[in-house]
């Protein structure tokens, strides 16, 4: 594990006893602000560069099908993708990493409902996912070659590179500007790792991104329970107060 | 070796929303209906119950109330020169599993078709003359006019507690519905949705404009409700988990809610959950299927069942299926353009562009599957195609069907895909943006078509079905037209930020979801050689064999299927009583 993953994790580490210490923590104001009623010119000015990180509980420990250097990995990409800022603290504080590592492990990781019958030929990007791996094992072999590209331009792994460099480099693989003589990069990157870092921000906290539903407070969804027969009329184009306080399945388990 | 049973008088293959209608009328007369459904009762699971209901992962991006793929998937290729490789997780459409089928997790979105739909060959011959419809374009005549379906429109609709306004009462328009409405009866059993707020700024923007809009009819309840038959919905809690979800809450019109707990308690009603349909036995001596055998998913042993009468009404493609596996009429040779099974399969095109408000706040989470705002103007013939180069048209309509956050968030253009700047617009733009829709007509193609796939097998061993299948000039053009006129009630809206107008291009993507309306492949007609069955559902080559879904539908229109579908099944139950009294070609 590269020494930037374990800082990382000491940072979580520190987190988890500020979340022990205090309790859930609600938003801070300026964020209620930000996910609210005010137009967007005032979100906009809202955006200042102080984390939000120490409102959060910390994310489930451990991983289950990541290794280390594949956590290295995703752990860089989703502190990459999702910054530490004013709205959310970075990828993994928010449980991105954690969410990835768990689907992989999981059914969809594991290619449940998935089609997997032979021959094995590839067809045109409309003809969907055609490679003999399950999910999980692209991923794998997609951070490998990804990270083998990485050495090559720049001589260290993805987990060390300036958050500028490996953000051009997400902004690369995206483009197809990545090739592998074997892995379909930019299927790899577009088709199974966004969407998963998608989920990991937006689906219920249950899965384990998303933390303390920190991405719906952003956005301003509400979350469950819903039952909003008299909502739909009462708060026609008002803010509705629900969208600053969303609940989870949790929340109701 | 299957195990023989017991005669029975009418099995139905598929235990989803046609079956459900069919059974209503056939047990009303004590008649004995088997209904073998492969997947199970998804009433009482967490996908029917609070909170795990509302798990946006599990139901919608998972598709998990969809067919598993892994068992059985279609094929696809783009044209008959290539070869189809099998789509390993489908996204254009979501064929259901489980009593009830898709049409648990359907929207509610509900239309009858134009009154011109079922007689729209004829009506383009004589509006336009026969030599303006390209020879390439398959669409036919149903067999069956509106005015013989309209009291199975009305009745369906009483059962299913739809709500909406009548645009036309008896050929009188009515102001607030749709002035394009094919006539009706009887006002809908409830009052229209309340309008969500994208509905009321798109029918501003559409007034200005001249056009007429009004409310959607739905299948979601917003009401409680009692239908003829004493079953009950509960009311719509606009929780925006409709479309790919089971209504907890009993509000949406569905076949797990209204039909099936009532004919479970019916003598003479049986079905039986879990249970695969392999293939139906046919005797071609004497033109008569003998029964189904089918594979008992709990046990996995093979039975066979003996019927007096077959009634396919499982997805489209497998009633395709089951034809040419059994051999079953003529398959649909495009080469010549011969045969009839497999032919004139469609799907719907659909397009649109996004409206960003800087100053509105629209909390799209605050919805139901039908709770939006439509014009008919530019749908199929309600306008003239004089010139146009393409026939169809589609209803445009203010896209709010539910906030949910994985897979509802519009931003404006230029929105880079993360970081900051990616998380800013997504708190910005979130509840202020929606899109203006246009669901499409998708006309069928003489390339165009299903067949068995010569390769790649399901869990069963048996072929896949293999889509040759792609987008042709006539919808593409259709698209363009349509997104065009989509984009100026955008501009009408006063949005803050236009988004990027999305006109259907081919070629047709797997991974994209359209709707779940394919159709096609068994289709109807008056003459048995350019249809499978006749207008009264039979299978023209097999007098005791009964097909009934959207795959009997000779084109898809630019409306949802679902009402019609729910007429023709109430009408194919009568037929079918009628059958058993007397069998013979109806």
């Amino acid at each position: 594990m590269s020494s930037k993953t374990d800082a990382k994790l000491g940072r979580r580490g520190f987190l988890k006893g500020v979340a022990a210490a205090t309790g859930a923590v609600p938003l801070a104001p300026e964020l209620l602000v930000a996910t609210g009623v005010a137009g967007a010119a005032v979100v906009a000015q809202s955006a200042v560069a102080e984390p939000a990180a120490p409102n959060l509980p910390a994310p489930e420990a451990g991983y289950q099908s990541l290794g280390p250097d594949e956590a290295g990995f995703v752990e860089a990409m989703v502190n990459i993708m999702c910054p530490a800022d004013s709205l959310t603290p970075g990828g993994v504080d928010c449980g991105l990493a954690v969410y990835i590592d768990r689907q992989l492990a999981g059914g969809f990781g594991k290619g449940e409902r998935l089609y997997m019958n032979g021959p094995w030929r590839q067809g045109k990007p409309q003809h969907g996912y055609q490679l003999p791996l399950t999910p999980e094992q692209f991923f794998k072999a997609g951070v490998a070659a990804a990270n083998d590209a990485v050495q090559k331009k720049f001589g260290k792994d993805f987990s060390d590179l300036s958050p500028a460099d490996a953000d051009a480099f997400l902004h690369d693989l995206a483009d197809g500007k990545v090739s592998d003589a074997r892995v379909p990069l930019a299927q790899w990157f577009n088709e199974l790792v966004y969407p998963l870092f998608v989920q990991a921000c937006f689906a219920d906290p249950i899965y384990g991104g998303n933390v303390g539903k920190v991405f719906w407070k952003v956005i301003g969804y509400p979350g469950l329970p819903a039952t909003h027969t008299h909502d739909m009329v009462d708060f026609r184009g008002k803010p509705f107060p629900g969208a600053q306080d969303p609940k989870s399945i949790a929340d109701f388990s | 070796m299957a195990t023989k049973l017991k005669q029975r008088t009418v099995v139905i293959c598929g235990g989803g929303f046609t079956a459900g209608l069919i059974a209503r009328q056939l047990t009303a007369k004590n008649i004995d209906v088997l209904v073998l459904e492969r997947g199970g009762d998804r009433t009482r699971g967490a996908e029917a119950r609070l909170p795990n209901q509302r798990d946006e992962l599990r139901w919608d991006v998972r598709a998990g109330l969809a067919q598993d793929w892994a068992v059985q998937t279609y094929s696809l290729r783009h044209s008959r020169n290539e070869d189809a490789l099998p789509i390993r997780r489908l996204e254009a459409f979501l064929p259901g599993e489980g009593m009830g089928g898709a049409a648990n997790h359907w929207n509610g979105q509900t239309w009858r078709w134009a009154e011109y739909d079922p007689i729209l060959r004829t009506r383009l011959e004589t509006r336009y003359g026969q030599r303006a419809i390209p020879p390439e374009l398959t669409v036919q005549d149903w067999g069956v006019t509106y005015a013989e379906l309209e009291p199975y429109h009305a009745l369906w609709e009483k059962l299913f507690g739809i709500a909406g306004k009548a645009g036309n009462l008896r050929g009188q328009i009515q102001a607030g519905g749709n002035p394009f409405e094919a006539p009706r009866q009887d006002e809908y059993p409830q009052p229209p949705l309340p309008a969500t707020e994208s509905g009321l700024i798109f029918a501003k923007a559409a007034e200005s404009l001249g056009y007429k809009p009004f409310p959607m009819a739905a299948g979601n309840s917003p009401n409680a409700y009692t239908n003829p038959d004493g079953m009950t919905l509960g009311q719509c809690q606009y929780c925006g988990h409709c479309e790919r979800f089971i209504c907890e809450a009993n509000a949406k019109a569905s076949p797990e809610v209204l039909l099936y707990p009532m004919l479970r308690k019916r003598s003479g009603f049986e079905l039986k959950l879990h249970t695969h349909v392999t293939g139906v036995d046919y005797d071609k001596q004497t033109k008569r299927v003998r029964g189904v055998r089918y594979i008992d998913l709990l046990t996995g042993e093979e039975y066979e069942q003996p019927a007096d009468i077959v009634v396919l009404a499982s997805f489209v493609m497998s009633n395709t299926k089951y034809l040419l596996m059994a051999g079953i009429g003529e398959p649909y040779d495009p080469t010549t353009g011969t045969g009839v099974v497999g032919k004139n399969f469609c799907h719907q095109t659909m397009s649109g562009v996004n409206v960003h408000f800087k100053d509105r706040l629209l909390n799209p989470f605050l919805a139901a599957g039908s709770s939006q705002t439509c014009i008919d103007e530019f749908n199929e013939d309600n306008f003239d195609h004089s010139g146009l180069g393409f026939f169809g048209g589609g209803y445009i309509y203010s896209n709010v069907t539910t906030g949910r956050p994985i897979n509802h968030r519009l931003v404006p253009p230029g929105t880079p895909q993360w970081g900051s700047k990616w998380k800013q617009a997504n708190a910005d733009w979130y509840s202020r943006s929606f899109n203006i829709y246009v669901h499409g007509s998708w006309y069928p193609h003489r390339e165009n078509y299903i067949d068995l796939d010569p390769t790649y097998r399901d869990a069963y061993g048996q072929p896949l079905v293999r889509m040759t299948f792609d987008i042709r000039d006539n919808e593409l053009r259709m698209s363009e037209y349509l997104t065009k006129k989509a984009v100026e009630i955008a501009q009408a809206t006063g949005a803050t930020v236009v988004g990027t107008p999305s006109p259907r291009k081919g070629p047709y993507d797997s991974r994209v979801y359209q709707t779940t309306h394919v159709t096609g492949g068994t289709i109807m007609g008056a003459d048995p050689r350019s249809s499978v069955v006749s207008s009264h559902l039979q299978h023209w080559d097999a007098q005791n064999l009964f097909v009934v879904g959207a795959s009997v539908y000779p084109f898809n229109a630019g409306y949802n299927p679902t009402g019609p579908l729910g007429a023709i099944a109430l009408r194919l139950g009568d037929d079918l009583v009628r059958y058993t009294e007397r069998p013979r070609q109806l």
